[in-house]
């Protein structure tokens, strides 16, 4: 995943409307967008939310400026192991439906039930969208901003200054795990050689991370005596100034909470 | 094991967040008194290894891979549970919010399964184990196994409660599926104490904890 990271923070990087737009109200409108969907129950309502909140995203990223090859290298990432266990679900009797019709025999006693594939794409739905925000909002905020929004918007100064800590070397050690990943190869080796010893692999394997726990703990040691020659002690806390939303950051905050919001009320509501 | 926002209702996403959210005000706490709150920067930039430590794959059998989850490792070396809640906590949120891995609505059940219950379970059925046998090997090697099959189960129990796994599927599969991540976990937990201990025996303390 950390291999991942510089790729994130390069188009984080970029300029447009929605890369311009203040974190707070990105921060916003992606978990109401995640929230509105989670909320919407699981029935076929989730298809007429999923396309209202899928098409807002659409405009989103399409504002964003960013390739929509990047949006689909995201997701594959993610999608694998979930879309698998989200397509098992056709075998699967639910606690969503009162009665199951087999529409399909895989083999005796295996079954494709006509309901849980409905269910299936409801999960499918519901796992796009949500997705969908996050790598929205990560694509288009630089995780520096992501935590100046989310101080900003009453984060605990501790956990600030943490996840502050914490994003800062994140890049440190991407760039060591780079390093380590060459040096292995180029010592020949790969923990999914099968003509290794399987022993040995895992030797190798638990020693580069113990190495690495050292190093990340003598970082941590670095650090804090850096942080303490610069005056840093038990009151310390990062200082975020005051920052006033502008008038495009109020609009667009209107429009995404106000889309999210009428989609999961209309959608979701008993008729 | 990263339970992603589709897989669980709004409630049960709540409730578990505020459980979770427990657990995180005490490992804050137990930071400031146990490790003297002026080094909270170490334990964040261990944080960031640990996420690091974490891409390292192995493979398990059957074309699958498995990696460290790094929270037993983090409890045993800095001799509390908490540091697995807190490293780990840091690390979902990171994991959640940059790269969609896990939800939103479902993070505080994703701490609670790996930090809270993974460093639970780590820490103290090593120093369980440790009493009883005196064998670091062994009571590591158990503890890791452990920390990565139990929040595995906790999960698919978790699931089921959803309504979007059945249970008895969903303990056997991540059950068998985790039994054998496990064992990666494990031999890499060994491997990684033993070499700590030969660079740095200042920082692990295998009955008291960290000696910052």
């Amino acid at each position: 995943m950390i291999e991942d990271l510089f790729f994130i923070e390069k188009h984080a990087y970029r300029q447009s409307p929605v890369h311009r737009l203040d974190a707070r109200v990105k921060i916003v409108a992606a978990f109401t967008a995640i929230i509105a969907i989670v909320v919407v129950p699981y029935s076929p309502v989730v298809y007429q939310a999923g396309v209202v909140l899928l098409l807002f995203f659409a405009v989103l990223w399409g504002l964003s400026g960013l390739s929509p090859r990047i949006y689909v290298h995201r997701m594959a990432l993610i999608l694998p192991l979930w879309g698998t266990i989200i397509l098992f679900q056709i075998f699967l009797k639910n606690p969503y439906s009162p009665e199951f019709h087999p529409v399909f025999t895989v083999l005796p006693g295996i079954y494709i039930y006509a309901e849980s594939v409905g269910f299936a794409l409801i999960l499918l739905t519901k796992f796009v969208v949500s997705v969908s925000f996050i790598l929205l909002l990560s694509s288009t905020t630089r995780m520096q901003d992501l935590l100046e929004g989310a101080s900003r918007m009453g984060l605990p100064p501790e956990f600030s200054l943490m996840l502050g800590m914490m994003v800062r070397y994140l890049f440190v050690f991407g760039y060591m795990f780079r390093k380590i990943q060459h040096s292995l190869a180029t010592r020949c080796f790969d923990p999914f050689d099968h003509r290794l010893p399987y022993r040995y692999r895992l030797r190798e394997i638990g020693y580069t991370i113990g190495t690495f726990f050292v190093r990340s703990y003598e970082q941590g040691e670095r650090t804090y005596t850096a942080m303490l020659c610069r005056g840093y002690g038990r009151h310390s806390h990062v200082f975020v100034a005051e920052k006033p939303l502008a008038r495009r950051d109020w609009a667009f905050l209107a429009v995404g909470l106000a889309i999210p919001i009428a989609a999961a009320a209309v959608f979701s509501l008993p008729r | 094991m990263h339970i992603p926002d589709a897989f669980m209702p709004i409630p049960q996403g709540i409730f578990y967040w505020v459980v979770a959210l427990v657990f995180i005000s005490l490992s804050l706490r137990w930071v400031r008194q146990e490790m003297d709150e002026t080094k909270v920067p170490l334990v964040a930039v261990l944080a960031a290894g640990i996420f690091a430590i974490q891409a390292f794959n192995l493979p398990v059998t059957m074309g699958t891979s498995g990696h460290l989850v790094g929270g037993a490792l983090a409890a045993i070396v800095l001799g509390s549970p908490y540091a697995a809640v807190f490293i780990l906590s840091l690390v979902l949120i990171v994991q959640g919010v940059i790269f969609g891995d896990g939800g939103i609505t479902t993070m505080g059940a994703n701490i609670l399964n790996m930090g809270v219950i993974g460093g639970f379970v780590g820490f103290y059925s090593y120093k369980g184990l440790m009493a009883a046998t005196r064998n670091l090997n062994l009571s590591a090697f158990a503890a890791a196994w452990f920390a990565c099959l139990v929040p595995a189960l906790v999960t698919a129990v978790e699931m089921w409660i959803a309504g979007t796994f059945p249970l008895d599927l969903g303990l056997a599969g991540m059950g068998l599926y985790h039994a054998a991540i496990g064992v990666i976990e494990g031999g890499i937990t060994v491997v990684a104490l033993h070499l700590i201990a030969s660079v740095r025996p200042d920082i692990v303390n295998v009955t008291k904890g960290v000696t910052v």
